[in-house]
């Protein structure tokens, strides 16, 4: 298990950069955008480690780390002119669970039917866990914008 | 200078619409787009209805007339860029009414040039877009624990992946083919390789291939169209998500089984 903090967890950091930017620009976008998503993905993926460590609990930290980022991307994509979305959509990849999916899909075949179903839980659990971090970062931020249109 | 037609502002605000839900917007968005073009050209009186699989726009100028319009959406890629440029334009629409109104028929002309010029942009070229798509398969590769060969062939098999997307979706397959077709070829391009290197895990080089086809995008805007109340469109973009990860793992699947069964 690694500290927080090391060279470990910047080297991860700079890893979930690195491919946050290929993504975006995978999906067309440009310019100083990219940049951005990148270290939001960056941010995400760090934050959960960080919080892992420290709480031990990785629903918790999945729903913490998801939090940070959406409210990391409602900020900065309004400073950057761009769709709130658009940036989500990047900067979640890294927590989006593939991995436990190939997981659950590969004791699936081998015939490891309780392997199979504890993977496809945690499949299961942090897609949801991710879905509900969104709602609420999105449901929030429509409140606060429509309290400050009215006073 | 003389108010545009209804008819030619109704093409304007469809058109606006299918590129950003064909790039993969959020219905909130596109609903807000077509209402600000037919806003910016004098027609406060619209109303739209807007579902990932097509768009019904109807637009009043007051009076009797009416003009409705319905575009089915058939092929959907994802294209932040596009999404992004179209919103930028309308609110440079928008930006305009402020200064003087209201807005002609040479204005509406240059609107649509532009909307044309942003549909058929490709901001880069082939080899970047298979470079990009390398990279990520390559650095999520490294992310879950890889060493630096297996992170090789991970670049090389993303880029294979990109490619060969490209291709796939010329055919007329259905998103479920689609991804099963390219997880398949993730698994037979990753086993083909361990055939001729020794000592690598095969499973993280899969994995980084497999994040490039999560459905990331279908699971946010899933999310934020039920929150913003467009339920239909929520339901439709959750359970193409769910068809995308079982194809994920339809295809991977059955080309591991192939494989197994042919004693390799």
């Amino acid at each position: 298990m690694m500290r927080p903090f090391d060279y470990l967890t910047l080297m991860q950091f700079a890893w979930a950069f690195l491919a946050i930017i290929g993504f975006s620009v995978r999906s067309n976008l440009k310019g100083i955008r990219v940049l951005f998503t990148g270290l939001g993905g960056g941010l995400c993926w760090a934050s959960y480690l960080i919080i892992l460590y420290y709480t031990k609990s990785m629903l918790l930290s999945v729903f913490l780390a998801i939090i940070l980022v959406c409210i990391y991307s409602e900020v900065v994509a309004r400073k950057l002119l761009t769709p709130v979305s658009v940036f989500v959509i990047c900067v979640i990849i890294p927590l989006v669970p593939g991995r436990s999916l190939y997981y659950a899909m590969r004791a699936y075949i081998s015939g490891q039917s309780m392997q199979a179903s504890k993977y496809i839980f945690d499949t299961l659990m942090i897609s949801g866990t991710i879905a509900m971090a969104i709602a609420i970062v999105a449901s929030a931020t429509n409140l606060i914008l429509r309290l400050r249109h009215r006073f | 200078m003389n108010k545009i037609s209804l008819q030619e502002c109704s093409k304007l605000a469809l058109e606006t619409g299918r590129i950003i839900l064909q790039s993969g917007g959020t219905t909130n968005r596109v609903e807000l787009m077509m209402h600000k073009v037919c806003q910016g050209f004098g027609f406060e009186d619209s109303e739209s209805f807007v579902t990932p699989t097509g768009i019904f726009l109807s637009l009043g100028d007051g009076d009797e007339q009416i003009s409705t319009r319905i575009k089915r959406i058939e092929q959907r890629r994802i294209d932040l860029g596009k999404i992004t440029q179209v919103s930028k334009l309308v609110n440079a629409l928008q930006a305009d009414i402020h200064n003087s109104r209201p807005l002609g028929e040479t204005r509406s002309r240059d609107f649509y040039q532009e909307l044309v010029r942003i549909d058929r942009e490709n901001p880069y070229p082939t080899w970047v877009i298979n470079l990009s798509g390398g990279a990520t398969s390559g650095f999520f590769c490294l992310l879950f624990g890889g060493s630096w060969i297996e992170f090789a062939i991970a670049f090389m098999i993303g880029c294979l992946i990109s490619l060969s997307l490209k291709y796939i979706s010329k055919l007329p397959v259905n998103n479920f083919l689609l991804n099963a077709l390219a997880s398949a070829l993730i698994v037979l391009l990753a086993k083909t390789i361990d055939t001729w290197i020794p000592n690598i895990r095969l499973d993280n080089i899969i994995i980084g291939g497999i994040m490039i086809l999560v459905p990331g995008l279908a699971l946010t805007n899933a999310i934020r169209d039920t929150m913003s109340g467009d339920l239909v469109s929520g339901t439709a973009r959750g359970v193409e998500a769910l068809i995308i990860t079982i194809g994920i793992v339809a295809g991977s699947g059955a080309m591991l089984k192939v494989w197994d069964l042919l004693g390799y």
